[in-house]
């Protein structure tokens, strides 16, 4: 494993400073502020609601911040359009897949290859990177199948080929395991782990934080749209608030009536 | 297809002819309707503005057809990007009304624009004697003229589906959050793709003009050339290259069967032609065979209930 380099002066991958977003009289998001180190996994949870997807769609530029800034590798991004962050090589994954019906699981992942940084100038060559990619999150065989014929798993595989697809330096990934089995699980950590030996800084969100624990540097809990709590895993899930967010929800919820 | 023009009689090269017009239109609608998955119910606007475009250049300032007629594409794909960046942000059944509009617009502003166009009265390009900017090309010459604008299209689309652009025109129609966030400048493909779309149909409607020779707004801006580029991409199969051009072929012979043979009739039945076809293949029959090829499933009864909503 790579020990993550505490270079004090090393300008962190991202940057998220007091970010707030409202829709309507609601703050999904509100005052949050946090940096990742380039290398790390930073694992972001919460409970439903917590504001973790609104989060990522305002990282990768899909909606726009009520206020606060985005700083990807130093560069203010703060609401710029999704393909200019992708351009600055971040990707990121959907919650709720979002494959191309209409093409191949292979042309589904060129696309990135084709778009994102450094691209392919050809077709074939991105198909050919595509390839690589399917290997790589291990649904090679299902190459020429269309989407819908794949299991959730599957799906959630291509999802990520489909952004490592953007050759990424930072990758958000917003509940990849989400619906997946016991060894499913374990095939997702071990794969986010190799991403991350390759260079890949990640950003995991998960709503189930068992799994994304046991890989992360540190982990970010939201609550209610703001940080709740911040640190070494293990810190983190001895923090009393963190336990009340998450078992002690409904309890919580009872007795502010 | 190619030397037909010398042998054939005269009907059969007239219908050809407009065989090949609707090729071409329905490729032009395909690009943006089909791939992109911006159904434009103005692209007629683009077929009027070229026609007008032409017209008035060839007549009002003695322009050669064949710079009038670049000049009336360059013209359809200026308004395309002048009304796309704005229309494009809409999507589904808002962007088509607003196209609808748009076309609306253009034919009004032509009707009045009385000193420049002739209005509603008309426009009649010179094609004789001294007068004429450039010899009229006659029915051989315009079958052969039509011929190569389809060839160009489908050759056109052919080339741009294969392409890396051809992928993030499929990659926007299907998930525009998702194409955005692999690097697609989704603006920027629906514009592009628009503008293609309108330099083909304004092609047309420059050879149609000079084809003509004179014609009125109410003939180059009819909204049924609109309704059968939509239909005859729909029912080919939109979002392929083959598939407007079996609907173009298809319909137009159909509609000019039923023409010559049934007399009043022709229109009821020509529709509910369309509305069956619809209903047994709403994915198009292009599309529709090329899945049953691959999944050997050919019953069409399956077809209906897998699209039923």
């Amino acid at each position: 494993m790579i020990a993550a380099p505490a270079v004090a002066d090393a300008t962190p991958i991202l940057e998220v400073r007091n970010l707030s977003r409202r829709f309507g009289g609601l703050w999904a998001l509100r005052d949050v502020s946090f940096s990742v180190p380039e290398g790390q996994i930073i694992g972001v949870i919460g409970p439903n609601g917590a504001g973790k997807s609104t989060l990522v769609n305002l990282i990768t530029g899909h909606l726009r911040p009520t206020s606060g800034q985005v700083l990807i590798g130093g560069n203010d991004l703060t609401g710029a359009r999704p393909w200019v962050i992708a351009h600055d090589r971040v990707a990121r994954t959907f919650q709720i897949v979002k494959p191309f019906r209409g093409l191949t699981v292979r042309e589904n992942v060129a696309i990135g290859a084709m778009h994102g940084h450094d691209r392919d100038h050809s077709v074939r060559e991105a198909l050919a990177t595509a390839d690589e990619l399917l290997s790589l999150v291990g649904i090679a065989q299902h190459a020429k199948a269309t989407p819908s014929q794949l299991n959730i798993a599957d799906a959630r595989r291509l999802e990520l080929a489909k952004a490592l697809a953007c050759r990424p330096r930072l990758l958000l990934l917003d509940e990849v395991m989400a619906g997946l089995r016991h060894q499913e699980i374990d095939a997702a950590v071990e794969l986010i782990h190799r991403l991350r030996e390759s260079g890949i800084t990640i950003v995991a969100v998960e709503h189930v934080m068992q799994a994304i624990i046991s890989i992360s540097d540190r982990v970010l809990v939201l609550h209610h749209g703001s940080i709740l709590a911040e640190g070494p895993p293990r810190q983190v899930l001895a923090d009393q608030r963190v336990v009340e967010a998450y078992l002690g929800h409904r309890y919580a919820k009872r007795s502010t009536r | 297809m190619v030397g037909l023009q010398q042998v054939i009689e005269p009907g059969t090269q007239r219908l050809l002819t407009s065989v090949f017009l609707f090729v071409a239109l329905a490729q032009g609608w395909n690009i943006i309707g089909g791939y992109t998955g911006y159904a434009s119910f103005g692209q007629v606007a683009f077929f009027g503005l070229g026609a007008y475009a032409a017209a008035v250049l060839m007549t009002s300032y003695h322009v050669s057809f064949w710079i009038a007629m670049p000049a009336a594409v360059l013209f359809g794909v200026a308004f395309a990007v002048a009304i796309g960046v704005p229309l494009l942000r809409l999507r589904g059944h808002y962007f088509a009304i607003a196209t609808l509009g748009a076309a609306v617009g253009a034919q009004e502003v032509i009707t009045n624009l009385t000193p420049i166009t002739g209005g509603g009265g008309g426009i009649t390009i010179p094609t004789f004697g001294a007068q004429a900017p450039t010899a009229y090309f006659g029915k051989p010459g315009f079958y052969l003229a039509f011929l190569i604008l389809a060839a160009a299209s489908v050759a056109l689309a052919t080339v741009l589906s294969r392409s890396r652009f051809g992928y993030s025109m499929v990659a926007v129609h299907q998930d525009e959050d998702a194409a955005a966030a692999m690097g697609i400048n989704t603006t920027w493909v629906k514009v592009i793709a628009f503008g293609v779309s309108a330099a083909i149909v304004a092609c047309a409607g420059a050879f149609y003009a000079f084809q003509q020779i004179e014609f009125y707004p109410t003939d180059v801006f009819d909204a049924n050339f609109t309704v059968l580029m939509v239909i005859m991409v729909v029912i080919g199969g939109s979002g392929t290259v083959i598939g407007p051009l079996v609907g173009a072929v298809g319909l137009e012979l159909l509609s000019q069967f039923l023409r010559v043979n049934l007399g009043t009739y022709n229109q009821l039945i020509f529709g509910a032609i369309i509305v069956t076809v619809v209903i047994l293949f709403p994915q198009g029959v292009v599309n529709f065979f090329r899945d049953a090829v691959r999944t050997r499933q050919f019953s069409i009864l399956d077809n209906v209930r897998r699209y039923r909503l």
